[in-house]
């Protein structure tokens, strides 16, 4: 099976997306206000004339944004055209304090990509139609009750100005489930691409084009004739926030609209908007048509000549191809592979530990024991930036034999995340040093003299006695003693 | 007027997109004023052709932070503010 359609019942369904994504640049598209949001930042705190829409103001375009969807159009093997250009979208909304949102229109600067995504083991490759650049709008507060109800409206523009860059698919999703496997990869791209903060509220907003279509209009490689899918009501779904919500929302419209046409009503184009919180869309107000929003060109934003920028800005392997060189250089399986090239932070950070030690026992401490428990404190590998070597030092004692697997694992790595400190200091002060030889000798002995029943029984060869004498000795090396070798000196002392 | 380039119901059709409330009386004078505005421009046909300067490209900035207004400033031209928001009527 390659692209087969979701086929209940009679129809099919046809997903595009409009996916807006903020780039991590230091400063505004069009203008030098910082794009660093606090969260108790003040609003309105942020802005200048050009991002208020003052009189006068002139916009000049910020070349870290330009780069930065250069290199996503790289990433997502497009074009980049010898020519782009800037249009003003015209809409009165206090959003924009221009009425227009500065953004392009007919000659956008990425055209024609693609990703590649896998969804329960199949691969599937989904056209990118365009991808352009575009201002973040202001955000707006219902002041009163919700925003059929409020009594006022407070803006603020701290956002305004906020570089985006629009990336819009071919109808090419055949199931929700497929959007979110495209939306996750797209977010690990980008991160990867450094040009995106998954973490940032807000910074991925979607919007989905949905349709139902004849089962029968679907070919076997899940392509569908441009006639149909021009004929098929459209409801665009709007104020989607994250890939999960992307898969809950149109999994709701899905079955929204079969339950529509399974009564006999007519679907309509419209749009509707995700109320997250509800878990269902409702209807909105229908919305300007294309023609109504009056683009025209930009007169104070010269054209984009920057076709050359593909060859001469490099970007970073990507996550795919980062995962079979692992594979293929590392012998990793491709279990710890995936886990490791997850975000490029921690395929950095592996790769720096695999310099030090055998690549399995690093994958073995990087991918299972340093993420599980980062995981499990909703810790994130930038959170330990910086403390490299303390986690190389932490494997080195292991390895040299002088901390127990147990030890480290369950106390020293765990205390370096939940306090900060070193391993050195946490094996001081929990005493953690693997006792020596002559000391477990001596607990051996005293285990011995101290528990002449469990002697008894151990000669009269009952099978607990031994774990029992073993437990012992461990407990006054306080952990630190090594169970196998207990285990084969108390033998020898008993069996003398 | 029927031979107008711009006729009253696209005038209000316009004034609608920018939430501006016209009546029908209105909307009848800016489309006679439209008209005549759109035959201003038709003096620009009379203009002989002249060399222009040749176009800007790639006119860009480093991504470089600037100082921009203060609070104070910013709100300072808003007729109403409340809480360092600008504040409007409310919209849907």
């Amino acid at each position: 099976m390659t692209a087969q359609a979701v086929q209940t019942d009679e129809h099919a369904v046809v997903i595009g997306l409009e996916v807006h994504v903020q780039l991590e640049t230091a400063t505004k598209i069009f203008c030098g206000c910082s794009t660093a949001a606090d969260d108790d930042e003040e609003p309105n705190s942020r802005t200048c004339p050009v991002c208020l829409g003052l009189p006068g103001a002139l916009p000049v375009l910020n070349e870290g944004a330009v780069e930065a969807a250069v290199k996503i159009g790289k990433a997502l093997s497009a074009d980049i055209p010898e020519r782009t250009t800037f249009h003003r979208k015209n809409y009165y909304y206090p959003d924009l304090p221009k009425n227009f949102q500065l953004t392009q229109y007919d000659a956008p600067i990425c055209q024609e990509g693609e990703l590649e995504i896998s969804v329960e083991g199949d691969r599937r490759e989904i056209g990118i139609t365009r991808a352009h650049l575009e201002e973040d709008p202001g955000s707006l507060q219902h002041k009163g009750g919700s925003i059929d109800t409020a009594e006022a409206t407070l803006i603020n523009y701290n956002r305004a100005g906020t570089p985006l860059v629009e990336i819009v698919t071919e109808p090419d999703f055949r199931s929700p489930a497929e959007t979110r496997a495209f939306l996750a990869k797209l977010e690990e791209v980008l991160e990867y691409l450094g040009v995106f903060d998954a973490t940032r509220d807000g910074s991925l907003r979607v919007d989905a084009n949905i349709s139902l279509v004849d089962a029968d209009e679907v070919d076997e490689e899940g392509a569908i004739d441009d006639s149909v899918l021009e004929d098929a009501n459209r409801t665009e779904v709007k104020n989607i926030s994250s890939h999960k919500a992307a898969e809950k929302a149109l999994a709701y419209e899905v079955s929204r609209q079969k339950n529509a046409v399974k009564r006999g009503r007519a679907l309509k184009t419209e749009t509707r908007h995700w109320d997250e919180s509800r878990g269902i869309t409702v209807s909105m107000r229908s919305k300007e048509s294309e023609a109504d929003y009056r683009y025209f060109r930009e007169a104070d934003l010269p054209p984009l000549e920057v076709a050359d920028w593909k060859d001469k800005i490099d970007i970073p392997e990507l996550p795919d191809a980062r995962r079979e060189r692992f594979v293929a250089d590392y012998g990793l399986d491709s279990e710890a592979a995936s886990k490791l090239t997850s975000t490029k932070e921690v395929a950095d950070f592996f790769e720096a530990v695999a310099e030090q030690f055998d690549p399995n026992v690093a994958a073995t401490w990087v991918a299972d024991n340093l993420l599980g428990e980062l995981n499990y404190r909703d810790m994130l590998i930038t959170d330990i930036e910086g403390r490299l070597d303390e986690f190389s030092r932490l494997i080195e004692l292991v390895e040299n034999d002088e901390l127990t697997v147990k030890n480290a694992e369950e106390v020293v790595l765990r205390s370096m995340l939940d306090d900060g400190d070193d391993p050195e200091t946490i094996i001081d002060r929990e005493g953690l040093g693997k006792a020596d030889d002559d000391a477990i000798a001596d607990f051996v002995v005293e285990a011995i003299d101290e528990n002449p029943d469990a002697v008894d029984d151990y000669h009269s060869g009952e099978d607990g006695a031994l774990n029992f004498l073993v437990g012992q000795v461990m407990q006054k090396s306080g952990g630190s003693a090594d169970p196998g070798s207990v285990n084969q000196l108390l033998r020898e002392e008993l069996d003398a | 007027m029927s031979d107008s380039p711009v006729d009253a119901d696209e005038v209000q059709h316009v004034a609608d997109l920018a939430r501006v409330d016209l009546d029908d009386a209105d909307a009848d004078e800016f489309a006679a004023q439209f008209a005549d505005i759109l035959d201003y421009f038709a003096a620009l046909d009379e203009v002989p052709e002249v060399d222009s300067d040749p176009e800007l490209v790639n006119v860009m900035r480093a991504d470089e932070v600037e100082e921009g207004l203060s609070q104070d400033e910013a709100l300072q031209n808003a007729p109403e503010t409340e809480d360092g928001f600008f504040k409007g009527p409310s919209v849907s």
